[in-house]
């Protein structure tokens, strides 16, 4: 009985967490490469919420199409905000990074709000799922997962086969050696951002396969916090890392509620949450750069 | 220190507009309200507006004026934005109370914010009424201005109880699952007592937090429990997350009711046939009986538009697609209730209009209204709603019945095969 | 009294707070709106003496007003029982709060302030939301209901004492901690913390070469910063508000305002928070009157223009302007 809960909870997790994982990899890119920590994260996730909640409920296109349409609104947001604001911050203090990108974000979230309305909506998306046994998994979730990995793996391709790919590596591993050796710096910081950009909003489609409800203007406080925790589980300037703490990141929620609703007169779910800002609070302390990380 | 200067320069020609309008004051009687119209409660608070805008006009076009001394007096609203916060709250308070000089406050949404401002109405003595602070702990701090219009958190599920009791008696294992909040733990308390009384068995009992994004661990042991029926909910959001997942980890049980979302077409949009057969309690819903006919049979006078009254003024001040839900019309009936109480008293001043508050008794189209010492609503009545066929039917109680209750539901996969929750 | 010319730039700033005073006090319906604007310049005041003198951004900020207003909250409903005590319980509330609030702070201090930078940042914002999951996952304090205690305060003080309480002095209170915050800030800001400080906002580790002991006045700066939040959660929130739920009292949106509020008005200056303050406060307060709903709409796009041409912030720029001239005394 004990088992079979764990066990479907921690299948749960593996898939929940791909999706996690591929939801933080924007994040971890525009911090590997900008050392700019997007508060705002969330508000993109949102915005991707609602391309796939557009798409499908009024032009009746699938969620799957969705990935690459909000992958495009992405990046020409990330353009947008990058030239208007980030472009001139990257020198400043952490504050001024960290409110310019939560007041993006709250200017996403109004915007959406003024056209959208603030209703709590969602989306039926019927293609079936699978009994396993011992727990249920609709096929909205499955392809979900398998499109994040897919999608962690193109960006790998990425980064390792093409020109602007490695020049953006080479940023992140020294910026002033990348200046120096004829590599347009800038170029690579707006590229970078976009494109985590471009990632976030795109997993805000995925993320709304797999829940495809509650979707409204401020969904997205929830999921900057679990943002970050994830990205520090896997050293907070990786994409890779963050793609692996996000399975781990899932794992441990739906993980550690079993065991914990075995503690009489708690709640159970709170704790869950809980333990994730120990974990992040540990890691931050013994090993910032994440657990995950080789270096 | 110049800014001061002309933020102070400001406040004094806001004052002096204050002052000029505050001595032709009697003929008109104005609300003032904090809504809530950004922020958390934004949807909740954009409803209270439209359905109070809504009354107003009834009372000022339909019904001729709050009679006064003999003489009709037009009704007043005078609204700003909290943003669903605390600070803003008491501070618009203050506002409304001595610029605008209006003649009551009605509470922003959400007990806590109704709690915010309430020192700042007692110390004015100002009437303060409550459409939107369902918690019973409003009630016994000893506020003497405070009136509830919305019923009180604690009876939320009682009905649903009720009628599964009546009419399910087999049905024994109930199973629990709320927010995390002040609220919905205020409503899970009231549910628990009551299935204790009835003799319901309670086979599990779990909050999950606010803003959960995935509930399936909870729900997987929720599945392990094999209750007869759920109860559960909090807010909008974790509502339709709840039944969603339920589908799809292919939970079936007899009855599924969830507080605040369920009753929602909102909720039904974005579930479609796996919202079949769901059901939810509300104070309020289009389609219940109350009219002048049932008023005079239950004994009580009876104020306000009917059903489609209400709704046609609520669209002529919201957006056209918006349709009333209980915000709107526990807001709307408010107004109604104030308005009897100052006919009552024949007064404008707090204090009076507090005491024929006390002892008014009324229906309107939100139902009955009736208040207890504290100030307590104990004359409204919950109704329970359940899906139909994609529409929303009043099941319980009898009395404001629409139609028969569907139980036990179909399972999840017959309803995603297009089965719907149609009562035998 | 070569000493007072030292203490000239506070002239100012409470020249401010006298006249908001003297406004809420003789103008009919003023006093709610002073108080806001009291509270968000209290915040700034606070929360200045901490990020506007180091740089580091603790996004964690509220949880110390989160856990002053527990301090106030459990001393008024676990001791109200002891009628001996009477009104004692709001001195003990008071002390409760600063003690826990100081007590966090060590805590936190002794984890976050080994980080930096953004790090630092994420660290703060898991120990707000950590420590808000913890009350309500082991239900301490009454978990997620949190506590009500209008009546308890009534049964104190009196009804008229209490209303009292809650609708004027919780506000002159507030006004006594932004005056002492302010106090405290050009103490610093004159004495060895100020000039260490400033150092290692410019360069940390070029400070440590020198033989400043940074961690030492940064934990000082942070200890100190926490302790009026928490005396401002105490008043503000608990007296002003009976009540206290963990969601609202650990809401990140506070610290978001106080940001805000101390970069409008010039992070690391003294008039800053109150300039800031009032303008967040009064542009707040008229936006919700005259366009209600679209105060967030339109407060976002001023915040980055904010951010990318005025980074200095209003004082910032009016030190530049009146650098040389008889008035840089009183602004700093």
């Amino acid at each position: 009985m004990f088992f079979e809960q764990l066990g479907g909870n921690l299948i749960q997790g593996v898939v929940l967490g791909a999706v996690y994982g591929m939801a933080t990899m924007g994040l971890s890119l525009i911090f590997g490469v900008l050392k700019v920590v997007n508060v705002g994260h969330g508000a993109f996730i949102m915005v991707g919420a609602f391309v796939t909640l557009f798409l499908f409920s009024s032009l009746g296109i699938s969620p799957i199409i969705a990935i690459p349409v909000a992958f495009m609104v992405g990046m020409g947001l990330g353009f947008i905000f990058y030239y208007t604001t980030i472009r001139k911050l990257i020198k400043a203090p952490e504050l001024a990074t960290l409110l310019a990108t939560f007041s993006i974000g709250v200017l996403l979230e109004e915007l959406i709000k003024l056209i959208f309305g603030s209703e709590f909506r969602g989306y039926n998306w019927a293609v079936g799922k699978i009994d396993l046994g011992i727990t249920v998994l609709p096929m909205s979730k499955l392809y979900a997962c398998i499109g994040s990995i897919l999608i962690a793996v193109l960006l790998f391709l990425w980064f390792k086969k093409t020109r602007a790919g490695s020049a953006v590596r080479s940023v992140v591993e020294d910026s002033e050696g990348a200046r120096v050796c004829g590599i347009n710096v800038g170029g690579a910081y707006a590229l970078s951002f976009s494109l985590g950009i471009g990632l976030t909003v795109a997993s805000g489609v995925l993320l709304t396969m797999f829940i495809p409800v509650g979707i409204n203007p401020y969904m997205g406080g929830g999921y900057t916090l679990k943002a970050f925790v994830i990205a520090v589980l896997g050293g907070l300037s990786s994409p890779y890392g963050a793609f692996f703490g996000g399975l781990v990141f899932g794992l441990i929620e739906n993980g550690s509620y079993t065991l914990f609703a075995y503690i009489p007169g708690v709640e159970p779910f709170a704790l869950t949450r809980f333990l994730s800002f120990v974990i992040l609070l540990v890691i931050l302390l013994i090993r910032p750069t994440g657990i995950l990380s080789a270096k | 220190m110049k800014r001061s200067l002309v933020g102070g320069f400001i406040v004094f020609m806001f004052l002096l507009a204050g002052i000029s309008f505050a001595g032709a004051a009697p003929d008109k009687i104005v609300i003032g309200h904090p809504a809530c119209l950004s922020g958390k409660f934004a949807k909740a608070g954009e409803q209270a507006v439209g359905g109070i805008k809504a009354c107003v006009e009834w009372v000022n076009t339909t019904y001729g004026g709050v009679e006064i001394g003999g003489k009709k007096v037009p009704l007043d609203y005078k609204y700003y934005d909290c943003e669903s916060k605390k600070e803003a709250v008491t501070s618009l308070i203050g506002r409304l109370v001595s610029v605008d000089k209006v003649n009551v406050v009605f509470a922003p949404y959400s007990s806590g914010l109704t709690l915010r401002g309430a020192p700042v109405t007692e110390s004015r003595q100002m009437l303060y009424m409550d459409h939107g602070g369902a918690s019973n702990e409003i009630f016994q701090q000893g506020f003497r201005y405070v009136v509830q219009t919305i019923g009180p958190a604690t009876s939320y599920h009682e009905g649903t109880l009720d009628m599964i009791h009546k009419i399910a008696p087999d049905d024994k294992k109930v199973a629990l699952a709320y927010e995390d909040s002040e609220f919905a733990k205020m409503v899970m308390l009231g549910a628990k007592e009551h299935a204790k009384k009835l003799g319901f068995e309670v086979v599990f009992e779990r909050t999950y937090p606010k803003g959960v994004t995935d509930l399936t661990p909870l729900l997987s042991a929720l599945k392990a429990s094999k209750p007869d029926f759920v109860l559960g909910g909090g807010h909008f959001e974790d509502g339709q997350l709840f039944n969603r997942q339920m589908a799809d980890l292919d939970i079936n049980t007899n009855g599924l009711s969830l507080i605040a979302a369920a009753t929602l077409p909102a909720f039904y949009k974005a579930l479609t046939t796996m919202a079949e057969g769901v059901m939810g309690p509300s104070h309020w819903e289009y389609g219940v009986k109350y009219s002048a006919e049932e008023a005079k049979a239950a004994g009580l006078p009876w104020i306000g538009p009917s059903q489609e009254e209400f709704m046609a003024l609520f669209k002529k001040h919201t957006s056209e697609d918006m349709l009333p839900d209980y915000h709107a019309a526990e807001a709307g009936a408010q107004v109604l209730a104030y308005v009897l109480g100052v006919q009552k008293a024949n007064a404008i001043d707090s204090t009076k209009v507090r005491d024929a508050l006390g002892s008014l008794k009324f229906m309107s189209f939100y139902g009955g209204w009736d208040v207890d010492d504290s100030g307590l609503q104990v004359g409204h009545t919950m109704v329970d709603v359940q899906w139909q066929d994609g529409k929303r039917v009043i099941v319980w109680p009898k009395a404001a019945q629409t139609g028969k209750v569907c139980y036990p539901m179909p399972t999840f996969q017959e309803k995603a095969k297009g089965v719907k929750a149609v009562p035998k | 009294m070569k000493q007072i010319p030292k203490y000239f730039p506070l002239i100012p700033v409470f020249a401010a707070y006298a006249i908001m005073f003297l406004v809420a006090e003789n103008m009919e319906g003023m006093w709610q709106l002073m108080s806001m604007l009291l509270f968000y310049c209290a915040l700034g005041q606070a929360f200045n003496v901490f990020m506007g003198m180091t740089g580091y951004v603790d996004f964690g900020y509220v949880a110390f007003l989160g856990v002053g207003t527990y301090g106030m909250a459990l001393s008024i409903t676990r001791l109200v029982q002891y009628e001996f005590l009477g009104a004692w319980i709001i001195v003990i509330g008071f002390g409760l709060a600063m003690v826990m609030s100081t007590l966090l702070s060590m805590a936190v201090g002794a984890v976050a302030l080994r980080l930096r930078g953004a790090y630092f940042a994420i660290a703060t914002i898991g120990v707000n939301e950590g420590f808000r999951f913890l009350i309500e996952g082991a239900r301490i304090w009454n978990g997620s209901e949190g506590m009500i205690f209008t009546a308890d305060l009534n049964k104190v003080l009196g009804r008229d004492t209490a209303a009292a309480l809650c609708t004027y002095w919780a506000d002159i209170m507030v006004l006594v901690i932004a005056a002492l915050a302010a106090f405290v800030t050009l103490v610093y800001m004159r004495s060895k913390i100020g000039y260490a400080l400033t150092a290692l906002r410019e360069d940390e580790d070029a400070a440590k070469v020198m033989g400043i002991n940074v961690t030492k006045y940064k934990i000082i700066a942070f200890i100190t910063s926490a302790c009026f939040a928490g005396l401002l959660g105490a008043t503000a929130w608990a007296l002003k508000t009976p009540y206290v739920f963990p969601p609202e009292v650990f809401e990140i949106h506070y610290t978001i305002e106080a940001i805000i509020i101390v970069m409008l008005g010039g992070a690391g200056t003294l008039l800053g928070p109150v300039v800031g303050g009032l303008v967040y406060g009064i542009s707040k307060y008229y936006l919700s009157i005259f366009l209600p709903g679209f105060q967030l709409l339109i407060f976002a796009p001023v915040i980055l223009v904010i951010i990318v041409l005025f980074p200095e912030g209003i004082v910032g720029m009016m030190k530049a302007k009146t650098k040389g001239t008889g008035m840089a005394r009183f602004i700093v």
